[in-house]
């Protein structure tokens, strides 16, 4: 295993530095250090030639000047004779100076839409998998491929229409007139029995069902002014936790469980009662208070789950911890729904934005900043969701639909374990296995490859970084995003090889 | 297995983990009195209003006015921030700022001008302006000392300065100019507080002094070097300076927050008064690069004003939106340069042959007029419209032979000759690929065969006689002359075309000591006219530019020139 290591990182830094060394000869090409200069009519343009090149030491042949950047590098490591230095913009900003900030830039932007394109992508993926050529099967299809085939600037201007500018027209008059209900609910109809399918009488039951229940609760909502003054409150909130507690005990134990269902109700009273008896306290929160009442009620409801106990004290202790997140998660949400009002007001009644990451000098607490970030994060993040989610929902559906030929899940169904059972605890776990590796080398892709959601959204980080380095015919930032990005992507392959073998005990490292 | 703790210890221990959660609760809680879930912030009255204007690149420096800081956006922070003796208006004519102090010219020969500040004028510090930051302002912009010191990003203003004089109880500068010089009026000798710059390089301002007025000409001084130094890079950066000082401002408004790569945000100094004080409270600057984004955080209230990079596509949507446009022509303008000394180009009848095909009003419709309606053909070398003397000049400098296209007069001149003229062109600027295109199916018709010489690489040639004719694009000042040796002087370092015509040098010197306007305009109109009977090349279209409010905010107006929708701040309201 040592020895493994040893040798991946010594074959990476060589890699790295021969990997730099061509990106900085195909920059080179690319760029035109002095071609604004050229054009110059300055009086002084022969001075102002000879100050870029001699900052820019553009007067070095290029291969050493590659030289000069890797002892730059070099020092970033080992501090000998200087410090780390990237060199800098035509703007003397050190690139070290910049790579923080755009990396912070765009970590923001991927993080969620990352991890829900994730868990997205797999749960649609197993479904589909597990409804193979059904008629939800093919919608999906249709859907993701669709997606998938979307430019992203499209996707942009698509979501900034509807979504920014046509919810905050909305807003303006937050009631949806009888007609446009009316078809909503048709359509919600129509979309839930194609996705349950069955016998012709089901689906016209699920149908009528459907379109009745959301025309009443969407009709309650416009009626309520809910869309400017939302919240889950005190009758909806309950309601809701309970049905995740119920819905967590069937997908990890089981209907029969009967402790599973004692830990869940405990867990959810414990949620319902913190709901009332926290709000002062949710009041002056801050994301450090936050994080801490998080910690808490995991803990909380794991402990109930440990004192539960039974048999499967292990799986008691998850479902009361995942309980008390989720229910805590609505809690958070509501709480952040009850300063809306106030967020619409610093907005102008326009909440939804569609450029930048904050609303420069906004006033206010925790929840403002955090519906802030929201409302401001929202669209990129679904615009990258919807393109990325469709890749991950074909490779679960393939690696399920792998997995359930598989002869050790016949031996699982064979001796009568419930099908649940088989999915959750044995499929699904080794249809995780190839996703790593796509998870891993995605980091490194999507770490550099938001170039145009950045500039449609106004997010400047990396894919920013690197675009205005080449359209300003600059080498050094382009360099610092390629290090970073190679860096990247050098350290998830290895780490998606170290994780195969942890998953999988056939692969061994040698 | 059971955790080996009795019954109270595990109470305790309960206790205690309560008690640490409870501590680490009531560290991370806001105390701070925030509005209640259903407040409404106040009404905003017309002072307290916030403007919001999109920029297109973020800032990078305090000081624009060095080579590395010479950035659109640090232009618009300098202007907003730093004392002005004068500004520019739409047609680029000079209007006295007397805010802060007058400019008043003793004497043409020798040319002496003298800068006095008012006695209230105060940095946002509260600190008087004094004849030490003038000093120190023309220290800066001189080029006085040691060529290595106070680089500058436009050249500097007055080779020909000897040591100025302060006066009027430390209040007042006289420059006294050894020749005339052209552009004296467009000197402002003042940029950074004195007082700041010496705290900064841990001197004093009595040092600067006596080091700025000790120091001969050309010569070295080590503290000179440090002032030099800071000036140059100290005011470079990319967040926030966390020393307040780099922020006192002499200028209608004062940064107090950077968020990078998202906003900057300006207050009104409190401690500037007069008539460029601005109408409202702050304004917050938001970079967004990309011109539909800009149109749509227009359109949702996110900003108030934009100035993008134009297109026809930006055009449609601001239409849509509804938005307030204001169109003009910016300053930048294309042209077609023939390298005179070619072999093709060494005979006048082919230039003029060649530039009688040029579809300059083909190219117009083409490129411009989708962007700005009523776009013309630009008809000078020298002036740009709104300019005083663009229409005399036009009227007098031969630009009409080249209004339409003349292929049979064009062939009359080639004479059955089919010279072949290699057309060098950025091939990386579809505009630029547009015109080259359209020059080419219109020159052939001629006689002429155009040999296609676009590159990427284009810059690096400029002026290496690898072509015959290039397309390329200068900016013209809009205010100031410095500009002509460089372009139309005998071996002038923008002079790519190896154009030389006595005469001409002898007209772009006498332009650069003429201190009477009427007489520098008569200069002008010649020049103008000698580089089409020269057939020197021909100016084709100014780049459109377009600015867009929508909602509440008044008075922008348009402005070809750097300073953009920024040019008249104090007349906005909101």
């Amino acid at each position: 295993m040592f020895t493994f290591i040893a040798r991946r990182v010594g074959v990476s830094i060589l890699v790295l530095i021969a990997a730099s060394f061509i990106m900085y000869m195909l920059t080179s090409l690319a760029v035109h250090p002095l071609e604004d200069l050229l054009q110059s009519n300055a009086r002084n343009r022969a001075e102002l030639i000879e100050q870029r090149t001699v900052a820019q030491h553009l007067d070095v042949p290029v291969v050493l000047r590659w030289l000069l950047w890797l002892g730059g590098v070099g020092r970033c490591i080992v501090p000998i004779g200087g410090t780390c230095d990237l060199g800098t913009t035509f703007t003397n900003q050190p690139v070290t100076e910049l790579l923080p900030v755009a990396m912070a830039s765009t970590l923001q932007l991927i993080t969620a839409s990352f991890i829900l394109a994730i868990i997205l992508g797999i749960v649609v993926g197993m479904v589909t998998a597990l409804r193979a050529n059904s008629g939800f099967d093919f919608t999906v299809t249709l859907a993701s491929f669709f997606l998938y085939s979307l430019p992203s600037f499209l996707m942009a201007v698509l979501l900034k229409a509807f979504i920014a500018l046509g919810y905050n027209d909305f807003l303006a008059d937050p009631v949806i007139p009888l007609p446009t209900l009316i078809v909503i609910a048709i359509v919600l109809g129509l979309v839930l029995q194609l996705l349950v399918g069955g016998r012709l009488s089901k689906r016209i039951v699920t149908f009528a069902a459907t379109a009745v229940i959301s025309a009443v609760v969407l009709g309650t909502m416009s009626a309520l002014h809910w869309f400017t003054t939302p919240m889950l409150g005190p009758v909806v909130l309950p309601i809701i936790a309970a049905a995740i507690g119920f819905g967590i005990v069937v997908l990890l134990a089981g209907l029969k469980n009967r402790r599973a269902y004692l830990t869940a109700a405990i867990t959810v009273l414990l949620g319902i009662v913190s709901y009332f008896a926290l709000q002062w306290l949710l009041n002056i929160s801050t994301l450090g208070t936050i994080v801490i009442l998080a910690l808490v009620a995991v803990i909380v409801g794991g402990a109930v789950g440990f004192f539960v106990g039974g048999y499967d004290r292990g799986l008691m202790v998850r479902i009361g911890a995942l309980t008390a997140f989720f229910i805590g998660s609505l809690i958070f949400i509501d709480r952040l729904m009850r300063s809306w009002p106030y967020y619409m007001s610093l907005t102008g009644d326009r909440p939804i934005a569609t450029v930048g990451s904050q609303t420069p000098g906004l006033p206010g607490d925790f929840w403002t900043h955090g519906l802030d970030t929201f409302t401001h994060l929202l669209l990129p993040t679904i615009s990258l969701l919807l393109i990325s989610f469709a890749g991950y929902t074909r490779y679960a559906r393939a690696g399920m639909l792998e997995v359930l030929e598989q002869d050790y899940v016949r031996t699982a169904r064979a001796k009568g374990l419930p099908e649940r059972t088989v999915i959750v605890r044995h499929a699904f776990r080794n249809m995780l296995i190839p996703l790593t590796t796509l998870v891993a080398t995605d980091v490194g892709a999507l770490l550099g490859g938001a170039v145009i959601t950045e500039a449609v959204f106004a997010i400047s980080g990396m894919g920013a970084l690197f675009n205005s380095g080449l359209a300003g015919q600059q080498i050094a930032p382009v360099m610092g995003y390629f290090l970073v990005i190679a860096i990247t992507v050098i350290f998830f392959n290895f780490v998606a090889d170290l994780a195969y073998s942890v998953l999988d005990p056939r692969v061994r490292l040698r | 297995m059971r955790i080996g703790l009795n019954r109270r210890s595990r109470l305790g221990v309960g206790l205690a983990a309560i008690g640490i959660t409870a501590l680490a609760l009531a560290g991370c809680t806001d105390t701070t009195s925030t509005p209640g879930a259903s407040d409404s912030p106040a009404a905003t009255s017309d002072s307290n209003a916030t403007v919001t204007v999109a920029v297109v690149n973020e800032a990078t420096s305090f000081n624009f006015n060095t080579p590395d800081g010479n950035l659109d956006t640090n232009g618009f922070i300098n202007y907003l921030t730093q004392p002005q003796f004068f500004t520019l208006d739409q047609n680029f004519e000079v209007v006295p700022n007397t805010d802060l102090g007058t400019v008043e010219k003793l004497s043409d020969d020798p040319l002496t001008v003298k800068y006095t500040l008012n006695k209230d004028a105060k940095w946002s510090d509260g600190e008087a302006m004094t004849a030490d930051d003038l000093l120190l302002g023309w220290a800066i912009g001189s080029c006085y000392y040691n060529e290595d010191y106070f680089p500058t990003a436009g050249g500097c203003t007055g080779i020909d300065l000897s040591m100025p004089e302060v006066g009027d109880d430390n209040t007042s500068i006289t420059f006294s100019y050894s020749k005339p010089y052209v552009d004296w009026n467009l000197v402002n000798p003042i940029q950074f507080p004195a007082h700041v710059v010496a705290d900064e390089v841990g001197s004093t301002v009595e040092d600067i002094d006596s080091a700025i007025t000790d120091t001969k000409r050309g010569g070295s001084n080590d503290l000179l070097k440090k002032v030099s130094d800071f000036v140059t890079t100290g005011y470079d950066a990319t967040a926030l300076p966390s020393d307040p000082k780099l922020l006192v401002s002499g200028g209608p408004m004062i940064v107090t927050d950077w968020t990078p790569k998202q906003s900057m945000t300006f207050e009104r100094n409190p401690d500037y008064t007069g008539d460029h004080a601005v109408k409202f409270s702050k304004l917050v600057m938001r970079f967004i690069g990309d011109a539909n984004a800009q149109v749509t955080a227009l359109q949702n209230g996110e900003v108030d004003a934009i100035a993008p990079q134009a297109s026809a596509d930006t055009i449609k949507a601001l239409q849509s939106a509804k938005a307030n446009i204001i169109q003009f022509s910016q300053v930048s303008y294309d042209h077609l340069d023939l390298t005179m000394d070619s072999k093709v180009f060494s005979d006048p009848d082919v230039r003029k042959a060649f530039l009688l095909t040029i579809p300059r009003q083909k190219i117009l419709d083409d490129i411009v007029t989708p962007v700005q309606s009523d776009a013309k053909v630009l008809d000078s070398q020298v002036f740009v419209p709104g300019q005083e003397g663009y229409d005399e000049s036009v009227a007098a400098n031969g630009s009409s032979a080249f209004d339409e296209v003349d292929i049979d007069q064009a062939k009359q001149l080639l004479a059955g000759k089919t010279p072949t003229v290699k057309l060098m062109y950025n091939t990386a600027n579809p505009n630029r690929v547009d015109e080259f295109q359209a020059i080419q199916a219109s020159a052939e018709q001629a006689g002429f065969t155009i040999e296609d010489a676009g590159t990427p690489d284009w810059s690096k040639k400029l002026g290496d006689g690898s072509y015959d004719a290039v397309l390329f694009g200068w900016i013209n000042p809009g205010a100031g002359n410095a500009a002509f040796p460089q372009v139309f002087k005998t071996g002038g370092g923008g002079n790519y075309n190896n154009y030389s015509d006595k005469a001409v040098d002898a007209l772009v010197d006498q332009t650069q000591t003429e201190l009477d306007a009427s007489k520098l305009l008569t200069l002008k109109e010649q020049i103008d006219a000698a580089t089409f009977a020269d057939g020197y090349g021909l100016p084709l279209f100014q780049s459109p530019g377009v600015f867009a409010t929508l909602g509440k905010l008044k008075g922008v107006e348009q402005f070809g020139g750097q300073n953009s929708l920024f040019w008249n701040i104090w007349d906005w309201t909101k």
